[in-house]
């Protein structure tokens, strides 16, 4: 198991209250910093003294820094954030180095629920969507888990077949969905097979913020008991860790963080993969560390990924999900690698 | 005897298509009404001009070169189209053969045409070289700019053997054409942002259908330098081109542009309140309604040219 190897190889740190602190801190003023600078990067050029000193609705410089970049930046820290924050109690609860949002269907799922409702005639800014979104996220997660488990475990094999086959059938789905919808529907389901980011107002970005910051919460409470799931289930029934109630509580938090952000994102892939992976090679697996350092983690690696799709073609722009996907490619592929050759040393 | 094939400018048509508009409900009546109209016209052209040669089994493969097809008055050939070919309304009513970007071999195969036209994309290669291998005689045409128009028309009506007609439709689309260009020619360019989708924005750029219609509409594109085809934009590009009409062509809601464009008002089309929504068929399909598509476009870049009396002063 790829999750013991990482164990070997990080120095047993004991987690305390001085340790958590100095690293959330340092996470969270790295993330800072990459708002800041995030928004001063883009396409066209501005004058720093214009667009701080101007008022709103006075200089381009000011409208392009305040009303362009900087609520799609925030939208992309947000977006990162409950991606790779879901990513990493997906990866904990499931025992599988290779749980992912959007390699196990959970982001299809809530694509094709909130597609579903768009189609149907919702606001594209009502709380349907999101809503909608949630319960797809949430009713994949349990069809993948109930599909994969055999034997009171996940196996790592098992559990991507069967993200492969929900991901394979939501594709289907929003395929299936997009030819009967109207010409007029169809160009905005495009936009959750893709994973892009788009400026959004303030006041959805707050939203979307909310949710995260609920998610977040809500499975940082749980840390404790999926520190102790991951270990084995008996061991953590015999120290009075409520088996499934806690893997209910982890689903429900896991499909709400991903639901809110593929409504306003699409399906943007690998940033849960990658992120909580990589902090656990630095930092260990305790999850009461591990998870609100992936929710920063994740925030700063999207608003990068996405600067790079606002930039890299000059004026005119990637969808971000390109940019993770090339990212996240061949690190998945090694990752595998890594997992199957630990796997087989073990035996 | 073989027309030449034509494949320049690649094959990824498809791809960087933005989705045609079908007829809205509220155009229906309308259309409806058009459609009578249109189809005496087409269905019995000018009367004299009989021709005896020529195939007598059409499939038209893109709604493009259907409307192509019937505008030269070869409509009551045509025994098949595709999904998406809604115009004119006698064509509507043809057996369907697959969509636009996907026909289906066997549906076209079962219908015995002696022509197909296709237009290039990468959906329908495969079936197109099925056909071929049928024996079905396909002719390719191109659809994304006024000459491939121009081209497509002529080689259509030189395969279906009234070359005549096709000069004289030329003629007839470029005089539309020219007409616009004319009412709208004393007045001063526009800067103009063709929105085409809106979550991500995606806009008209450099060699695009609509790009050339705006020019004849009286506008410049600000997109024109972001890139070919239909290339996606930040906001931030928007309030740098600073447009002073935004057209919203989008396929979203009616609100589409307008929400996303809210609070903008440093974009001189916001401030003025230029975000029109036009949803001409002519727009989006290289066929004989481009000139709809370019007053369409003249009407919202240039308002004032249309009120009465504004075209006499």
């Amino acid at each position: 198991m790829a999750r013991g190897a990482s164990e070997q190889r990080v120095p047993a740190a004991y987690l305390t209250a001085r340790r958590l602190v100095g690293v959330l801190l340092l996470l969270g003023g790295l993330l800072v910093a990459s708002l800041l600078a995030a928004t001063l990067i883009g396409p066209t050029p501005i004058r720093l003294a214009a667009a701080l000193g101007g008022d709103a609705g006075e200089t381009p410089d000011h409208a392009i820094v305040f009303q362009a970049r900087l609520p799609r930046v925030l939208l992309g820290g947000v977006v990162g954030a409950s991606l790779a924050a879901a990513g990493a109690v997906l990866q904990a609860l499931l025992g599988n180095a290779l749980a992912d949002p959007h390699l196990l269907g959970v982001s299809a799922g809530a694509a094709v629920a909130g597609v579903v409702v768009l189609v149907a005639g919702a606001d594209p800014v009502s709380p349907l969507v999101p809503g909608a979104a949630f319960l797809g996220a949430l009713a994949t997660v349990a069809a993948v888990f109930l599909g994969a488990r055999t034997g009171g475990r996940t196996s790592p094999h098992a559990i991507l077949l069967v993200g492969v086959v929900c991901n394979a059938l939501a594709a289907s789905a929003i395929m299936l969905v997009n030819a009967i919808a109207s010409y007029t529907q169809a160009q905005g389901v495009l936009f959750w097979i893709m994973g892009a980011l788009s400026t959004q107002s303030y006041a959805l970005v707050g939203a979307v913020a909310v949710y995260a910051t609920l998610g977040l919460g809500w499975l940082w409470r749980h840390a404790h008991a999926l520190n102790l799931l991951a270990a084995g289930e008996e061991g953590a029934a015999s120290l009075g860790v409520d088996v499934e109630r806690t893997r209910r509580a982890v689903f429900f938090g896991a499909a709400l963080l991903v639901g809110a952000a593929v409504s306003v994102s699409g399906m943007i892939g690998f940033v849960g993969l990658i992120v909580p992976h990589v902090l656990r090679l630095i930092l260990g697996p305790d999850l009461r560390l591990l998870l609100p350092a992936s929710f920063l983690g994740g925030a700063i690696f999207l608003v990068w990924a996405d600067t790079l799709a606002r930039t890299v073609l000059g004026t005119s722009e990637l969808p971000v999900g390109v940019v993770t996907a090339f990212l996240g490619g061949p690190f998945f592929v090694w990752l595998l690698r890594r997992s199957l050759r630990v796997g087989t040393e073990a035996r | 005897m073989r027309p030449a094939v034509m494949r320049r400018k690649g094959d990824s048509v498809a791809a960087r298509r933005p989705p045609r508009r079908g007829m809205g409900r509220g155009v229906a009546g309308l259309a409806a009404v058009l459609g009578v109209l249109v189809l005496s016209w087409t269905e019995s052209p000018a009367g004299h001009e009989r021709p005896s040669t020529g195939p007598e089994r059409i499939v038209t493969l893109a709604p493009s070169v259907t409307e192509v097809v019937f505008a030269l008055g070869m409509g009551e050939r045509v025994v098949g189209t595709c999904a998406q070919c809604d115009w004119p309304v006698a064509a509507a009513r043809r057996p369907r053969v697959g969509t636009y970007l996907a026909p289906s071999v066997e549906a076209v195969l079962g219908i015995q045409p002696d022509l197909v036209f296709v237009v290039p994309s990468p959906g329908n290669r495969e079936a197109v070289r099925a056909l071929e291998r049928a024996g079905v005689r396909v002719v390719v045409v191109q659809d994304r700019t006024l000459d491939d128009l121009w081209q497509s028309i002529r080689i259509a009506a030189a395969v279906l053997a009234v070359p005549e007609r096709g000069e004289a439709l030329v003629h007839r689309l470029q005089g539309k054409l020219a007409a616009v260009r004319r009412r709208v020619s004393q007045r001063p360019q526009r800067r103009v942002l063709l929105v085409v989708g809106h979550r991500p924005l995606v806009v008209a750029g450099r060699g695009t259908l609509q790009s050339e219609l705006l020019a004849v509409a009286g506008g410049r594109n600000v997109a024109e330098d972001v890139g070919e085809a239909f290339p996606q934009i930040g906001l931030e590009t928007v309030i740098a081109r600073a447009p002073e009409v935004i057209v919203d062509a989008g396929m979203g809601t009616e609100t589409g542009a307008r929400t996303v464009f809210r609070g903008l008002d440093i974009v001189p089309a916001v401030a003025a309140g230029r975000i029109v929504s036009v949803a001409a068929d002519g727009l989006f399909r290289a066929g004989p309604r481009v000139a709809e598509g370019a007053k369409a476009l003249a009407r919202a870049v240039h308002p004032e040219a249309f009120d009465s009396g504004g075209a006499r002063r």
